[in-house]
């Protein structure tokens, strides 16, 4: 096609020098109000909001405890604890979804009311209209993490109080070192809240289709966590978005490492920028100017998608097994055995024992897997004997321990000991008061890399 | 090639139509004028200034839609309006108000567009497009969906924002819309112009136009129709006197009138730029035949 063309109205109408311009900023201010004006990012913000204040009300009228969630067994003791447990079921579902929620329809939203062509015809470019709603996106992301985490942290200390966080060394924080590592915690989820937040919005603009991109992050998600209970190499895990949510845990541990939180945010910048790469080539390409071709509802199209996405998922099942194991049974016995040192000094401490500081606890530990390979996330069984010393002919008295262990691939674990060999979970302290038994549930994480 | 060496000048103040059948031009025209596409080949001049594809700097003293307008169906109008304000960098304070007032929605500004009919929106699409305080108004089909009552109204919309200086380009199919409301009229056929002029150049150069006529007496207006060598007369087969004209009718009118035959109904069947239009956009030959033959179409509504 080609076409010359020339319009030349009047010289006496007012020349368009005096125009303002949009550009980012203005594609953000008005994406931003129509993000704020939206029923769904309002309930998301309540939601954020209410829902770590009723999940805390809800702990206050029962002695039960999310015990499977790491810190969960601590949550009536320690503020920050509540805090915790919601930032661990964040990152492993509420994070998927809110990002799905509120980035999944805001290119989609575009097809569905076909103002492509109106915002176009404006003053804003292609690429000032990615960036701004990009940008859009991102900030409504950010805000309902740092609404979560205010929320649940002010939940935490208003209606459990600030007790001191137990972490995952068995370590009792001051109040201080507490809030600065859930705070910093939190600010680590920030680089893969924003990688599902670009993931709702590649799905948005490649499907043109609001349900896929608010719904996709969530099924991504699921199947990521999927895979991150099968295999046994470390690779392939570690690549996974949703396992840089847990990035986090490291700083809890006796002695930080910091290599999975290096490669979370790696994993995260790599996710957005793969994101963001694919869908700005997918805007620049798009024909906005064509009439929209209705399509017919078929089954064509989704079952290719299905047996393709079924084809990728048996793949990555298959390179979950890529890489050294990065879950043995001497790492394992390497965390587990000081953490339940400590854990025993915090109990005789707490029974109003003496504890001389420093004090080890002879201990021997064994671990094997419950399954056919030695190595891997699943189930394992820590066997702990410890010698005290006592006086006459036998020095010491063995005191067997067992854990039934539940090990992640992140290298987390929670180990629960029958009542028989550590007593209950809530015990009587010094002073009368019901508290957490230390050693009933101990959680625990070490480096699988 | 959808459009080829298409030259326009739009003059402050003037209303153009631009016209053609289906699959024309006329859209893919405007498509490119806003830079919704590129053009494969040439170049595309506005305001003196080449129009590079995406550069919507270039889309300055420039505003109207393709198609139709479109808004977020779940807002009220009025913010509709500003945030289409927002992405021009923001309206100054009370433009929407003035814009909403000068499209007739002042009252209406604060509900959802989803409770809008068709002629809302449409005023809500040139409202949005005053927001950019245009030189240039480009309009694709304004009337579409739109009762005559509708279509009216925006015709004297349009008419009033061409009085206060803005240039308009109206691109439209149905003919009778624009007649009334363009100053000059650019006609394209498979992506050409074919005719570019004045309305009244236009009426002067229609092959003709089509009437038809019920009198007193049918059957001497038929008698005096023959003493008129620009008019052919007929009558329908249901009984109507259908009349085929090359020229102007006031003078056998006149006569009608003279022979003492009261003229009880002359209804325009096809005016002189529909007949334009067909002629150009058609291989047909519009004799006083083809004239006919067209009202019956017109009338049959073919």
């Amino acid at each position: 096609m080609s076409a010359t063309h020339a319009l030349r109205p009047g010289e006496a109408i007012p020349g368009p020098a005096s125009r303002r311009h949009g550009g980012v900023w203005s594609v953000y201010r008005a994406e931003r109000r129509k993000l704020a004006t939206q029923l769904s990012t309002r309930l998301l913000a309540l939601l954020c909001v209410v829902g770590p204040f009723a999940f805390a009300g809800v702990l206050k009228i029962q002695t039960g405890s999310p015990a499977d969630t790491l810190f969960g067994v601590w949550v009536h003791q320690s503020g920050f604890a509540l805090s915790l447990v919601v930032l661990g079921f964040c990152g492993a579902w509420g994070f998927p979804v809110l990002a799905g929620v509120l980035a999944g329809d805001i290119f989609a939203s575009e097809d569905r009311y076909g103002t492509w062509k109106m915002v176009l015809t404006r003053s804003s470019t292609r690429r000032s209209l990615f960036a701004g709603k990009l940008l859009a996106a991102f900030t409504f992301s950010i805000g309902l993490l740092v609404l979560l985490a205010v929320s649940s942290l002010a939940a935490g200390l208003l209606l459990i109080g600030d007790g001191s966080l137990v972490d995952l060394g068995g370590r009792t924080l001051s109040t201080g070192h507490g809030l600065a590592l859930v705070l910093a915690a939190w600010l680590l989820n920030v680089l893969p809240m924003l990688a599902f937040t670009s993931l709702a919005v590649l799905l948005s603009i490649a499907t043109r289709n609001g349900i896929v991109g608010v719904i996709g992050p969530a099924l991504v998600d699921l199947v990521m966590q999927l895979l991150l209970l099968v295999g046994t190499g470390v690779w392939l895990h570690s690549l996974l978005a949703a396992s840089a949510f847990q990035g986090w845990y490291t700083l809890f541990t006796a002695h930080p490492y910091f290599g999975p939180l290096v490669i979370a945010c790696i994993v995260s910048l790599i996710w957005i920028a793969a994101c963001l790469v694919g869908s700005w080539l997918l805007i620049r390409r798009r024909d906005f100017a064509g009439t929209p071709v209705s399509r017919r509802p078929g089954w064509v199209v989704p079952v290719r998608v299905a047996v393709g996405s079924a084809i990728l998922v048996a793949f990555l099942a298959i390179a979950s097994n890529w890489g050294p194991a990065g879950d043995t049974a001497a790492k394992l016995k390497a965390s587990l055995e000081p953490t339940f040192n400590s854990l025993t000094l915090l109990q005789q401490r707490e029974l109003g024992r003496t504890v001389a500081p420093g004090a080890k606890l002879n201990v021997l530990t064994t671990c094997s897997r419950r399954a056919s390979t030695p190595a891997g996330p699943g189930d394992w069984i820590c066997t702990l004997d410890v010698f005290i010393p006592q006086p006459g002919a036998q020095p010491f008295n063995q005191t067997p321990v067992t854990y039934d262990v539940s090990l992640q691939s992140n290298g987390c674990y929670k180990a629960e000991s029958p009542p028989t060999f550590v007593g209950q979970q809530t015990m009587k302290d010094a002073h009368g008061n019901q508290v957490v038994n230390p050693l009933f549930v101990i959680y625990g994480c070490f480096n699988p890399l | 090639m959808a459009v080829d060496r298409v030259d326009l000048v739009v003059e402050e103040g003037e209303v153009r139509g631009l016209l053609g059948p289906n699959g024309a031009g006329k859209t893919t025209l405007l498509r490119l004028l806003f830079g919704l596409v590129a053009p494969d080949d040439g170049a595309i001049e506005l305001f003196d200034r080449p129009l590079g594809s995406s550069d919507s700097i270039n889309l300055d003293g420039v505003a109207g839609f393709v198609e139709e307008p479109t808004f977020y169906p779940y807002l009220s109008g009025r913010v509709n309006l500003e945030l289409y304000a927002e992405l021009d960098g923001g309206a100054d304070a009370g433009r929407v108000g003035e814009v909403l007032e000068q499209v007739g929605l002042a009252g209406r500004g604060g509900d959802r567009v989803s409770g809008y009919s068709t002629g809302m929106r449409q005023r809500l699409g040139i409202a949005a497009a005053l927001l950019r305080s245009p030189r240039l108004l480009l309009l694709d089909e304004p009337t579409s969906g739109l009762d005559p009552a509708g279509a009216r109204d925006m015709g004297r919309l349009v008419r009033e924002l061409a009085g206060d200086g803005t240039a308009v380009l109206l691109s439209s199919h149905l003919i009778g819309d624009l007649e009334t409301v363009c100053d000059s009229f650019t006609v394209l056929r498979l992506g050409k112009v074919v005719w570019n002029g004045s309305a009244a150049q236009l009426r002067d150069q229609a092959p003709g136009s089509a009437y038809r006529l019920a009198t007193s007496g049918d059957a001497r207006a038929l008698e005096i129709a023959e003493h008129h060598p620009h008019i052919h007369a007929t009558r329908s087969q249901t009984g109507e006197i259908r009349l085929a004209v090359q020229g102007r009718i006031d003078a056998y009118v006149l006569d009608l009138g003279r022979a003492d035959i009261a003229v009880r109904r002359l209804e325009l069947v096809v005016s002189p730029l529909e007949s334009m239009f067909f002629a150009l956009t058609t291989d047909v030959e519009l004799d006083s035949a083809g004239l006919a033959e067209l009202a019956e179409a017109a009338l049959a509504g073919t």
